[in-house]
Formats: structure tokens, C-alpha cells, sequence
């Protein structure tokens, strides 16, 4: 069983697209836990909530592709805009004016538009992971071609949308294998597996080359008029983002920055507790 | 120390001010004048001062203020006027403002009818009309201006007794002793008393008439006008403000109220621990500090380390904490060590090499301090280590910092008294095995202290017995540094155990630590050559260790010197001054030489014919280990020396312990010219101590 059920478990309809969202607990500020590329649903913040609920209100929803959502199969469907305007639909359905939110890896991309277009509806923006596209990829994911037929690929080269097709699976236990660096953390990587099952290869790669309009002089642009609170936190052990990509959003952003010496890409789900601590601390100094 | 020291000027009245530090925010700290002035905040100013700018006053009437005796000299509309002058004078635009009792109605006047000057109050015990007073108070104060006939308690509280003979201090005395109900507060009560007799009782009346302090419906209102932050912190036990009252003045201003559960009315002087740290989180939360740019490191990915603290006062404690920490890192050779410490040991880290940790340099100069308790041969350390207790607290607070961001496995502090005493008073702010070393256990009192200071004593080894018996987790592992016969055979007072056997109750002993080994029988006489002593001279080595201390001492030796020169003409006198003292102050002689350093004392230690010395443990247990006769001039009403040590080498069958008050010179010469080159029979001094200690630490990790 869950720590704890949602006080409302709702959809939002946008353009035919069905957006299924939670709503918990009570208290100001109201913090968006966002969704990430559709490769996992909200459960992936399944170590915040509960936390997070006894203080705040805390909503967060499936992203389009996966979860309850709706999985359009077009890639056009899956661009930063829409899952900005995804986050707007959420917030209004639940009644929420203004939220502090927290992104993990790509989910930087809706978090930095959101910020940037609608300053009153963003109170402040907490980055863990952050994928901007502002710096270029690690040294061994150079040999990524995503739209290449390549035999027999390994490693990097399965992140492929033909491969995707027949072996999607097998992407995926590389995949969550690289976000999981730190030792010990098999239900870690179980439970992002399943969740990543729950989705397919053909929407996956929808999504992919949805945000292929996202660059780094669109990240620029958009974090230069980002004005709220930003932090960025960002483990050293990354296999996917350098924490440099962390750094360089917190300088451009004007943030602050919390290494976390040891830690991979999904550190709210390897090491929540600091993470918890983190996201209330920035929230609490939001509300003063 | 200050900054800044100063007074601003208004209607031909100074009123005296002092800035610290430098940071954003400000804070003005206002405490209730005249009963009380700037200093009544010293155990806080230090660790605000290292983040904020902090801007303190003595208020009207006291400290370096001028005295008015007129009541309206001292109306809410004049001391508003003198805080916004301060605030100008400084140069100061917004300012957290952190006031206590009485002064909290002239924070929220400054705050509600001058927005722009206060970014949040901090309020400590308000005194406010907002809810009704203590019961105890309100017929005494109705009486406040009746004559009265020998009047006790609160009604004490008297105009017409204030001007009788000693009535004011009586009353201050009551006064104090009521305001800190919390036990072992005889520090906090001193200072309470000596600062409110820093005025007079004249200044004293005319403030509380002049206060008109607002009525119930106009503090209402006043509370109402207020638009900043607002923090109230009041003492469960307040006996001089409700509780109520506090908890009103936060639901008017939209405020938060802490409660201190067991504290009374002055927790800025009993937990200044607290008090700080609440200041500090009402200040960031005001300004929404951002969080800094930073590092955490994952639990499972981290190095194992130690902080180690070297009390340093005495250098003996450098050498041996150096020798354990070598032989820690042998058993456990993963283990990064950082030392928090100041001069003089980090004199002795450098030389070895070790890692000190960059915040070392905030920490308040604890050597410093005991050598300015000194008077020639004289240094009452019991009530010197109590007179440092806002450099404890200030080096706590920086403790607390590092340990904190460190995340260190592991605190070794050999004689750390702030750590082990704010530990326990805090003991939610422990982190890490927590080991404790020392040498001695128990504050005994001088005879000529009388009851007072064997009752200060006994409260004081009280307290440190409470401590441990409520919180046994706070120290993971106590250290003795010798062995049960060392301890004396004293109490630690009326009603208190045995030392002894409450030491081996909570302690492990680790043997006698020397910091090194003293050269065997045969090794003395190549030794003696490459220090260049001749074989047809007696050598006696003179050292007070590096303070000014040892003045006295040298004085009077050197006098003796032509004397025992005389009838020992192989005599060769070597003094050590130190640098603080001057060699060349003293007369020139035939075989008498005066240094200001010699390197590697402990050479000329272990090869002398006869050393005079003070009577500090380090000193003469390396005299005692290396086999050499050696006089020892305890300080006067040195406790520890006159006590604790000369019980050791008792024990050990060492050393001749000389009174320095009613020995003449030619008595010195005498006892120089009878032992200098005579053998001695000393119990034999371990050899494995820091083996043993470094073994009982690296248990608890």
C-alpha cells in the first residue's frame, strides 16, 4: 500500500489529450512536483509526497505518454510547451494560483518555460537533475544515434528509436541502470523498471523527438527571464547530466546549488530524505 | 571586541553604542537600561557578529551612558529617538531589532511608527500590558511609591527603599536571584548583579517613571501598527513576565512564540546557545537568504573522519593529543583527522604537519584569556575558566558550525570544555561519537576562598555529574589521562561522591600521556654533549612555559642564582623566558644564560642536572618520566596545580613543591645547591598511554 492516497485524484482534458493529476494535504506554498520525460509516471515521487503533504499542498500528474495520461502518438504532442501547458491545466483544475515547483531531469525544459511565460503562476523552481541541453552530452553517450539503424547496438547506442521497437525492454534495464550509479539500489531500479514498462517503445520515442526543438540558446533564453528563487540540486555521480549541466543552469539562472557527492540522476528516489529536506527548506523560505 | 565604540548625542544626553562585524542584515541588540546594558548580550554578540553586522547599546542611564536622573528623560519618544540616532550613526537603514523585557515596547514603537527601519522584531520575555503581570508583583508595585518599613521580596521593588543605605542592591540581588530559577546559574547571576550596579538607584527610578509604558488598549494598539516580522521567545518560568503576556504580543503581530520549556527570564545569559540559533533562523528567514551554494555527500560515500579540539590552554595538551592522533591514524589509518584549534597549538599542528581546520581562525583566544586572569605568580584558574564563559559559547558556536557541514564520524576533544558543557545543555545539536579527555575531574575550592568559593565548587561539579547522569550518550567514551591513583582523594563536595570512584564509575584510564619518550639511562650523556653541557657543570634548567606568567618566577630565581652560584660554582644556569618576557631585562652573570625559545625544550628538560618549574602537569611529568630533581612553584590559587597535580607526583614520588609566596631566594638557592646532580627514585611513567587512548577512541567508531 502507499504511504498515502491522494485527496483528489483527478483529470484534465486539454486539446483531446486526458491529463490524470493528484492533489494532496493542505498549506502554502503549493509545490508542483512535475513530471519528467514519459518514461516514468508520478509514482516516481512516491518518497516526496508524503513528506512534502503534511506540510504543503502537493500536486503532481502523469505526464503525456505514460501513467493515467493519454498517449498521443504524434511526436509534435509532446513538446516543452505542452507539458507547460499541461501544468497550467493541473493547476487550475485544482484550484492552485501559484506553486513552487520541483523538476527532475528533462522536466527542467517545462519547469524553465513555465518559470519564464507565466511569473505569477511560479513562485519558485527547485532542479534536481537538471537535462537543459546546456552542455553537450557525456563522452560515453557520444555514440548515441537516435534515428540510425545500427546492428547489434550496446551500451549508449540502444538509446535508438528502431531498437526501441523490438528490444524496448532491454533499453530499459540498461537505461535504469545508468540513472542508478550509487551501490544498493535494486528496488530503486525495480520499481523505475516497472514503471518504465508501463509505457512503450513508439511512445517513448514520440516523446524523444518531441523536444528536439529544446537547445541551449532556448534553455538560455528562457532561464535569463526566469526572476523566482531557483535551486539546482544535482549528484556528482550523474551518468546521464554531468552535474556540470547542474552548475551551469544554477549560474545562468542566478540559483544555488547543491552537490550531492556520490549521488546519480534520480536522487529523490536514492536518497529522498536530503532531498525532502531540501525542497521544504526552499519552500519555507519561499513563504517567509 | 568591538568594531566600533561610540555614543551618539541627543538633548545634551550620550547614550553609547558599539558595532561587530560586518554581514547583512543588521541587528540591534537593545537590552532593558538601566538595570541592564550591552553586555548582558556577550554570549550571543560573538557568532551573530560572524554573520550579521550587530549593532549593541547600553541604553540610558547605564554602562557608557549618561545617568539623567529626571523621569522624562527616559519616555518611550526618547529612547525611540535615541535607537533611530544609533541606527544613523552607524550607518545603519533597517535592522532586525532583538530586545528583551521592558526595551520590547521601544522595539515595536520603532518598528510600527518607523516600518522602514525594522525588518522583524525579536522579542526575549516582553514586558507588555497585553495580558495581567505575575500576582507576586501587583500590590508591591501599587506600593511603589509609598514609604515602607524594611520590605522584602517584591517589595523590595521601592522607591523609598532604593534611596535607603544598600536597599537597591538588595533588591537587585533578590531581583537576579529570581529571574534565573534554572539550577548551577551563579555565573548568569553575577553578571546580572554587577552590570544592574553598574548604575544607580537614582537613574533607576527616574527610568521606571518615565517609562509610561503603554496601557492594555494602547499596547493593543501598538501591536496593531507593527507590519514586520515578528519572533517572541519567553521562559516557561518567567517570574517577572507572564507567558501570557509573550503569547498575546505574538497573536496581535501575527507573530510566532517559542516557549523555552525551564527557562526563566534572562535564556539570552542561561541558553545563549539556543537563543543564538533562534536569531539566526529568525534573521534568514526575514531576508529569505538563499540557500548557498553547497555539497552533501552521500552517507555510504563518505570518509571516515575525526575533529579533534586541543584545549589550549597549557601547551602540554598539543604534544600528547598530537602522539594519540599519530597513533589513531596507525590502528585506523582510513580515518582524515581536522583539528579545530588556535594558538598556541596550532603552532605544534603546523610543525606536525596536521590538517587545521580553516574555521579555526574565528575562534576567541582562550590562552590569551587565562594569561590576562594572571597576576604575578598568580592565577585563580576555577574562576578564570568561569570568566570564559562567552569564549566558550562563541567557540561552541563554531564547533557547532563545522561539525555540522563536516558530517564528522567522530569528536575527540581533549579537555573541549565548551563542547562537553554546551553538549549537554543542547545535547539535540550532538553529532558523531563524542570522546572526552582530560586530566583532572573535579573543580576543588582554595582554602582562602572560604564557603563561597566551596559552594561555587560543589555547584559546579554538580552540574558537570547531572549532565552526565541525564545524558550518558553525549560522551560516547571519557577519558582519563592517567590512572586511578592519580585522582585525588577529595569529594567533589557536600553531598557529592567520591572523585575516585565516580571517575572509574565513568571513565576509561589511559595511562599517563607524555608525547614522547624519554631517553634511557644510557642515552643522557650523549645527549648532554650535543646540548653542549660540559662534564664539570651542573646544569639547571629555568622555564615558565610561554606566557607572561612566569615572570614572578624567573624574578625570583635569578636573585637566587649568584647565591647558589656561590657554594655550586659548577653551576650553569639555563632560563627559558618565553616570548613574552624579555631576556635581556636581566643582569648579565657568569654562568647564567637567558633565552627567549629554545627548541625542543624537552631536550634540556631530559638531560638537566635539576629544573625549576611552575606547576603545570605536562612540565613536570616530563621531568618526572626523564628521571631529573626539579622544584615545582605551584600558581597561587591554582587549583588544579596546587591539588590535582601535586597529588600525582606525589604519588609518583616526584619533584620538591616549593610555596612561590613565602619562598626567599636564598631558600631556592639552598634547595638548588641540595638536589642539583642528586639521583632520584621516581615511580616509572608509561610509555603506552597514547597507544591506549588511541585504542579507547577507535572503539567508538
Amino acid at each position: 500500500m502507499r504511504a498515502r492516497y491522494p485527496d483528489i485524484d483527478g483529470l484534465v482534458v486539454r486539446d483531446g489529450v486526458e491529463i490524470r493529476y493528484e492533489r494532496y494535504g493542505q498549506g502554502s506554498p503549493a509545490i508542483l512536483l512535475l513530471p519528467t520525460w514519459s518514461l516514468v509516471h508520478s509514482r516516481h515521487w512516491k518518497m516526496q509526497v508524503p513528506y512534502l503533504a503534511r506540510h504543503f499542498t502537493v500536486m503532481c500528474f502523469d505526464g503525456r505518454g505514460c501513467g493515467g495520461s493519454s498517449r498521443p502518438a504524434e511526436a509534435s504532442a509532446y513538446s516543452d510547451v505542452a507539458f507547460a501547458a499541461d501544468a497550467l491545466a493541473v493547476m487550475d483544475a485544482a484550484g492552485i494560483g501559484s506553486a513552487v515547483l520541483v523538476s527532475i531531469s528533462c522536466g527542467a525544459l517545462w519547469a524553465l518555460r513555465l518559470g519564464a511565460e507565466h511569473p505569477d503562476r511560479v513562485l519558485g523552481t527547485v532542479f534536481i537533475a537538471p537535462s537543459a541541453m546546456l552542455m553537450p552530452p557525456l563522452p560515453e553517450r557520444r555514440v548515441q544515434r537516435f534515428g540510425a539503424v545500427i546492428s547489434d547496438p550496446v551500451g549508449w547506442q540502444t538509446y535508438n528509436a528502431h531498437y526501441w521497437k523490438t528490444h524496448y525492454a532491454e533499453f530499459v534495464r540498461f537505461f535504469v541502470g545508468r540513472i542508478f550509479t550509487e551501490p544498493h539500489s535494486t528496488k530503486q531500479i525495480e520499481d523505475a523498471t516497472e514503471w518504465a514498462l508501463e509505457t512503450d517503445g513508439e511512445t517513448l520515442t514520440a516523446a524523444d523527438v518531441g523536444l528536439e526543438c529544446c537547445d541551449a540558446p532556448a534553455t538560455r533564453r528562457l532561464a535569463a527571464q526566469l526572476a523566482c528563487p531557483v535551486l539546482v540540486i544535482h549528484g556528482t555521480d550523474d551518468a546521464l547530466r554531468g552535474h556540470v549541466e547542474g552548475a551551469a543552469l544554477a549560474d545562468c539562472t542566478g540559483g544555488a546549488l547543491v552537490r550531492l557527492a556520490g549521488s546519480g540522476h534520480f536522487p529523490h528516489l536514492r536518497d529522498p530524505v536530503r532531498v525532502n529536506l531540501l525542497i521544504r527548506q526552499f519552500a519555507d523560505r519561499i513563504l517567509s | 571586541m568591538p568594531d566600533r565604540q561610540d555614543v551618539v548625542e541627543r538633548n545634551d544626553a550620550r547614550v553609547a553604542f558599539e558595532v561587530f562585524g560586518h554581514g547583512e542584515p543588521a541587528l540591534l541588540l537593545i537590552p532593558a537600561s538601566p538595570i541592564t546594558h550591552a553586555r548582558s548580550w556577550k554570549g550571543i554578540v560573538p557568532a551573530l557578529a560572524r554573520r550579521f553586522t550587530v549593532v549593541t547599546t547600553d541604553g540610558r542611564g547605564t554602562g557608557r551612558s549618561d545617568r539623567p536622573h529626571t523621569p522624562e528623560r527616559y519616555g518611550p519618544a526618547e529612547v525611540t529617538a535615541d535607537l533611530l540616532a544609533i541606527l544613523d550613526a552607524a550607518g545603519v537603514g533597517q535592522a532586525v531589532l532583538v530586545a528583551h523585557c521592558h526595551a520590547v515596547p521601544w522595539a515595536l514603537h520603532l518598528a510600527g511608527d518607523h516600518p522602514g527601519r525594522a525588518a522583524g522584531v525579536f522579542a526575549i520575555a516582553p514586558a507588555t500590558a497585553l495580558a495581567p503581570p505575575h500576582p507576586h508583583t501587583v500590590e508591591p508595585d501599587r506600593r511603589w511609591a509609598d514609604p515602607v518599613d524594611e520590605p522584602s521580596g517584591w517589595g523590595m521593588r521601592n522607591r523609598h527603599f532604593w534611596r535607603q543605605d544598600g536597599g537597591y542592591r538588595q533588591w537587585i540581588e533578590f531581583f537576579f536571584a529570581q529571574q534565573l530559577p534554572e539550577p548551577h546559574s551563579t555565573k548568569q547571576y553575577e553578571d546580572g548583579v554587577g552590570w544592574a550596579l553598574d548604575t544607580e538607584a537614582e537613574a533607576m527610578i527616574a527610568e521606571r517613571e518615565g517609562r509610561s509604558a503603554p496601557n492594555g488598549s494602547e499596547a493593543e494598539a501598538l501591536c496593531r501598527r507593527v507590519r514586520c516580522p515578528v519572533l517572541v521567545v519567553h521562559g516557561s518560568d518567567d517570574r517577572c513576565q507572564p507567558v501570557a503576556r509573550g503569547r498575546r504580543l505574538a497573536e496581535l503581530t501575527g507573530g510566532d512564540l517559542i516557549v523555552l520549556d525551564g527557562a526563566g527570564h534572562l535564556p539570552h545569559g542561561r541558553d545563549p546557545v539556543k537563543v543564538t540559533r533562534l536569531i539566526t533562523e529568525f534573521t534568514d528567514q526575514i531576508t529569505g537568504t538563499p540557500i548557498r551554494t553547497t555539497s552533501w555527500t552521500r552517507g555510504p560515500h563518505r570518509k571516515r573522519r575525526a575533529l579533534y579540539l586541543s584545549s589550549p590552554i597549557g601547551l602540554g595538551h598539543a604534544r600528547r593529543d598530537v602522539a594519540v592522533a599519530k597513533e589513531l591514524k596507525r590502528i585506523r589509518p582510513e580515518l582524515e583527522i581536522d583539528w579545530l584549534a588556535q594558538h598556541p597549538v596550532t603552532a605544534v599542528l603546523d610543525a606536525e604537519g596536521e590538517h587545521i581546520h580553516p574555521a579555526s581562525h574565528w575562534l576567541a583566544s582562550e590562552s590569551a584569556h587565562v594569561a590576562s586572569e594572571a597576576t604575578g605568580h598568580d592565577l585563580h584558574c576555577f574562576q578564570a575558566l568561569r570568566r570564559m564563559d562567552e569564549i566558550l559559547v562563541a567557540n561552541f558556536m563554531v564547533f557547532q558550525e563545522v561539525v555540522e557541514e563536516g558530517c564528522y564520524d567522530l569528536v575527540i576533544g581533549d579537555e573541549a570544555w565548551d563542547v562537553d558543557y554546551y553538549w549537554h545543555e543542547n545535547p539535540e545539536l550532538k553529532r558523531g561519537q563524542n570522546v572526552w579527555l582530560t586530566d583532572f575531574v573535579g573543580y576543588l575550592p582554595m582554602p582562602d576562598g572560604g564557603e563561597h568559593e566551596a559552594f561555587l565548587t560543589t555547584d559546579y561539579n554538580a552540574e558537570m555529574i547531572e549532565h552526565i547522569d541525564r545524558y550518558p550518550w553525549v560522551r560516547d567514551r571519557a577519558i582519563f589521562v592517567g590512572n586511578d591513583e592519580d585522582i585525588v582523594p577529595d569529594t567533589f563536595g557536600a553531598n557529592l561522591p567520591s572523585i575516585r570512584d565516580w571517575t572509574t564509575q565513568h571513565f576509561s584510564y589511559s595511562g599517563y600521556i607524555t608525547g614522547f619518550t624519554p631517553p634511557a639511562p644510557d642515552e643522557v650523556a650523549p645527549l648532554r654533549s650535543r646540548l653542549g653541557y660540559r662534564d664539570d657543570e651542573l646544569v639547571c634548567t629555568v622555564a615558565v612555559g610561554g606566557s607572561g606568567i612566569g615572570k614572578a618566577l624567573i624574578d625570583k630565581v635569578v636573585a637566587a642564582y649568584p647565591l647558589a652560584k656561590k657554594s655550586m660554582p659548577e653551576l650553569r644556569m639555563i632560563v627559558v623566558t618565553g616570548p613574552r618576557i624579555d631576556p635581556a631585562a636581566y643582569p648579565q652573570r657568569d654562568g647564567l644564560e637567558l633565552h627567549g625559545y629554545i627548541h625542543r625544550l624537552y631536550e634540556h628538560l631530559c638531560a638537566c642536572d635539576l629544573a625549576v618549574v611552575q606547576g603545570g602537569l605536562t612540565t613536570t611529568m616530563e621531568l618526572t618520566a626523564a628521571k631529573r630533581p626539579f622544584l615545582y612553584f605551584p600558581l597561587g590559587h591554582h587549583f588544579e596545580q596546587n591539588f590535582h597535580v601535586r597529588h600525582r607526583l606525589d604519588r609518583y614520588g616526584a619533584g620538591q613543591c616549593m610555596d612561590y609566596a613565602t619562598t626567599e631566594p636564598d631558600q631556592i638557592a639552598a634547595r638548588i645547591t641540595e638536589l642539583a646532580g642528586k639521583p632520584v627514585s621516581y615511580r616509572d611513567v608509561e610509555t603506552d598511554g597514547a597507544a591506549r587512548a588511541a585504542q579507547l577512541i577507535a572503539e567508538t567508531i
